[in-house]
């Protein structure tokens, strides 16, 4: 082989197995900065409206919000238009006091995806 | 699925470190071949053939990564937010991944044209690269002074693949010049082109810098500063080895001037890897200005590593939780955990128990205890003084066997989890992987050090691994939110970090240079020098 070609054969293997070797998480960034309903607090039923304030711009057509009721179950909620490039927004109507969970996953413009869970309580108005 | 989510993590940033890496062979290679090499000629010829083979082979890989991290992203998105391919397929990261592909394979379809004297055309594709990853930036992503950040991002990528990308084509083009007239003018060209690369990407980096951390407390107070701050002091180490090149480049023409070039070179391309790593990890984190709550403070900084005896003796198996797999998933069921955000696949995060700390800190010390042996013994060991002393990797061995039992206790061995939990948690992994490298680098070294083998590649082995070590722990995992005991966890890991990254590559230098450099001698005291710190830093390590 040619010197030239086993310098760099050197070295590629190297750049590749560095490459695979790095134990970081998904490179994502979209972090919730705050929200409505707070976490953990108490807002009054039954109809709610959600904002949810991110660090970045979001693509809010392939982002989702559910709320998962006091039994555990799931429903997905329909997001309203966001007011900004950051935000998303949702109503939550016709619910029972009780302890509730908004999970969210978010797709940040520069293609990572985030979620978290927010929980809250709904309290009589 | 769910193991797909899982494993997300890995493939995902697997993708990305790997598709930095071949984005700056390949553009770093095209403005070498255009800015450099310049005209051809008779002695430029061969050089030039060589370059277009690797920057083909680069766009080749950078293709085959973007497509595989579009895939894999793609079916995450899809699956997790219930959408059809075709609503996917509109997605900012699928549109800047398109045109990454389509770029590199228009560099391969022009690398590959009939021999022609102007490269020019292949600066469009080059540039497009550069955009379609600008495209998935922080940048792109700010709500505020995005135009510039925009800008700022470009001419910083664009200048580490141009500096960085575009020396393993120099040390190739040194390799093969027919004249050291012939590389002696390369290296000078290539310096100025460096120079004003890294003047722009230093430019480039403070400003972007100052948008992302935003003040001088937040570079300590969070992981993203604290990244930062390891990029601009790796760079600095950079800028050293550059300067020490540039004096060579201006000396003269003798041949163990090029050869010193040469190695100064190879060790630049280790760093600069170090380095382009590091930023990898920096886009896994957001931006330390966005974290405005829960900082560290100084004096909890102070208060964490003020000095104090070294912890050595254990909790027993019985304090730490029983199954932590298990008391996370009951954790996440009942919804205790902190509502900080997480990628897919992460389980959020659970505090650790002060038995769990306990156990940390007491591995962390009697590793420190051993490396500092190593450290001290390869210190008496240089000095050639006490023949005995060169046996000093053999006690890597026992290293390697307490990390095993010790780092994991809630896997096999110890622990109630299977031997395959390995293989689906990432950080057990990474543990696993660092337990070969160290039996590796004890087999190698003991070999080297007791003159068993005269290969010049075997004796490589030992500052490769010292130095991917390094590496490995810059990038370690980051949580997404400003959770204080990470933040400290990952200001104890960065001077370790640091220190290994240089150990490896002084290591490195002793063996390469030329006997004539004088800078050899320096590097042969550096890097036990630097052993001995880490052993000294590890037994200072606290997790509470």
């Amino acid at each position: 082989m040619q010197p030239g070609r086993r310098s760099l054969l050197r070295i590629i293997p190297f750049f590749v197995f560095v490459s695979f070797l790095i134990p970081a998480p998904a490179a994502a960034h979209a972090v919730l900065l705050e929200s409505n309903p707070p976490a953990k607090g108490a807002v009054a039923g039954p109809d709610i409206s959600i904002k949810l304030r991110f660090n970045v711009r979001i693509d809010a057509s392939r982002s989702r919000l559910t709320l998962v009721r006091p039994d555990g179950s799931a429903r997905p909620l329909v997001m309203g238009k966001p007011d900004s490039a950051d935000t998303l927004s949702a109503q939550a109507t016709s619910l029972p006091p009780g302890d509730y969970r908004l999970r969210w996953q978010v797709l940040a413009s520069d293609g990572h995806i985030t979620r978290g869970e927010i929980p809250f309580t709904v309290t009589q108005s | 699925m769910a193991r797909l989510l899982q494993i997300f993590g890995f493939l995902s940033v697997l993708f990305r470190g790997a598709t930095l890496t071949f984005q700056s062979l390949a553009v770093g290679g095209i403005v070498f071949l255009i800015f450099v090499l310049r005209r051809a000629n008779e002695e430029s010829e061969v050089v030039k053939q060589i370059s277009l083979r690797w920057i083909r082979r680069s766009a080749i890989a950078l293709a085959t990564m973007q497509i595989s991290y579009v895939v894999a992203n793609s079916l995450i998105l899809m699956q997790s937010a219930e959408i059809s391919l075709r609503e996917a397929a509109g997605a900012n990261f699928v549109v800047a991944g398109a045109i990454g592909i389509l770029s590199a394979l228009a560099i391969v379809i022009l690398t590959g044209a009939p021999r022609s004297q102007s490269h020019a055309a292949l600066l469009l594709p080059a540039a497009a690269i550069i955009a379609s990853s600008v495209m998935t930036s922080h940048a792109m992503a700010r709500l505020e002074y995005r135009a510039p950040l925009v800008a700022f991002t470009v001419l910083h990528q664009a200048a580490t693949a141009t500096w960085l990308g575009g020396l393993p084509y120099l040390l190739i083009a040194i390799r093969r010049a027919q004249s050291p007239d012939f590389a002696r003018q390369l290296s000078a060209r290539f310096s100025q082109l460096a120079l004003i690369s890294v003047a722009v990407l230093a430019c480039a980096g403070f400003v972007l810098g100052f948008a992302y951390v935003g003040s001088l407390k937040a570079v300590y107070g969070t992981s993203y500063g604290a990244m930062v701050a390891t990029k601009a002091l790796l760079f600095g180490l950079l800028l050293f080895l550059g300067a020490l090149n540039f004096q060579l480049v201006r000396r003269g023409p003798s041949s163990s001037i090029l050869v010193s070039l040469k190695r100064f070179g190879e060790a630049e391309i280790g760093i600069g890897i170090t380095v382009i790593l590091t930023a990898a990890s920096l886009t896994s984190l957001p931006p330390a200005a966005d974290l405005t709550r829960d900082r560290v403070t100084g004096t909890e900084i102070f208060k964490r590593m003020a000095p104090r005896q070294p912890r050595l003796s254990s909790p027993t198996m019985q304090e730490l939780p029983e199954d932590i797999y298990a008391a996370q998933k009951r954790a996440f069921e009942s919804g205790s955990l902190s509502t900080e955000s997480y990628v897919p696949g992460q389980a959020g995060t659970r505090p650790n128990t002060p038995a769990e700390k306990a156990w940390s800190e007491y591995n962390h010390h009697w590793a420190g205890i051993v490396v500092l042996a190593i450290g001290l013994l390869a210190l008496v060991a240089q000095a050639g003084h006490v023949s005995w002393a060169r046996n000093w990797p053999l006690i890597f061995l026992g290293l390697a066997l307490f990390l095993f039992l010790r780092s994991d206790p809630e896997v096999w061995p110890l622990g109630p989890n299977g031997f395959w939990v390995t293989f689906a948690d990432p950080e057990v992994l990474l543990h696993r992987i660092f337990v070969l490298l160290v039996i590796g680098l004890a087999a190698f070294e003991w070999r080297v050090q007791t003159g068993r083998v005269s290969s010049a590649g075997v004796r490589l082995v030992f500052p490769l691994l010292i130095a991917v070590s390094g590496a490995l722990l810059l990038t370690h995992s980051h949580s997404l939110g400003n959770i204080k005991e990470e933040v400290l966890a990952e200001l104890s890991h960065i001077p370790l970090a640091i220190l290994a990254v240089m150990a490896g590559w002084s290591r490195w230098l002793e063996l390469r240079l030329p006997p004539e450099n004088q800078t050899r001698s320096v590097m042969a005291r550096l890097w036990p020098l630097c052993i001995v710190l880490i052993g000294a830093a590890l037994l200072n390590y606290r997790e509470m």
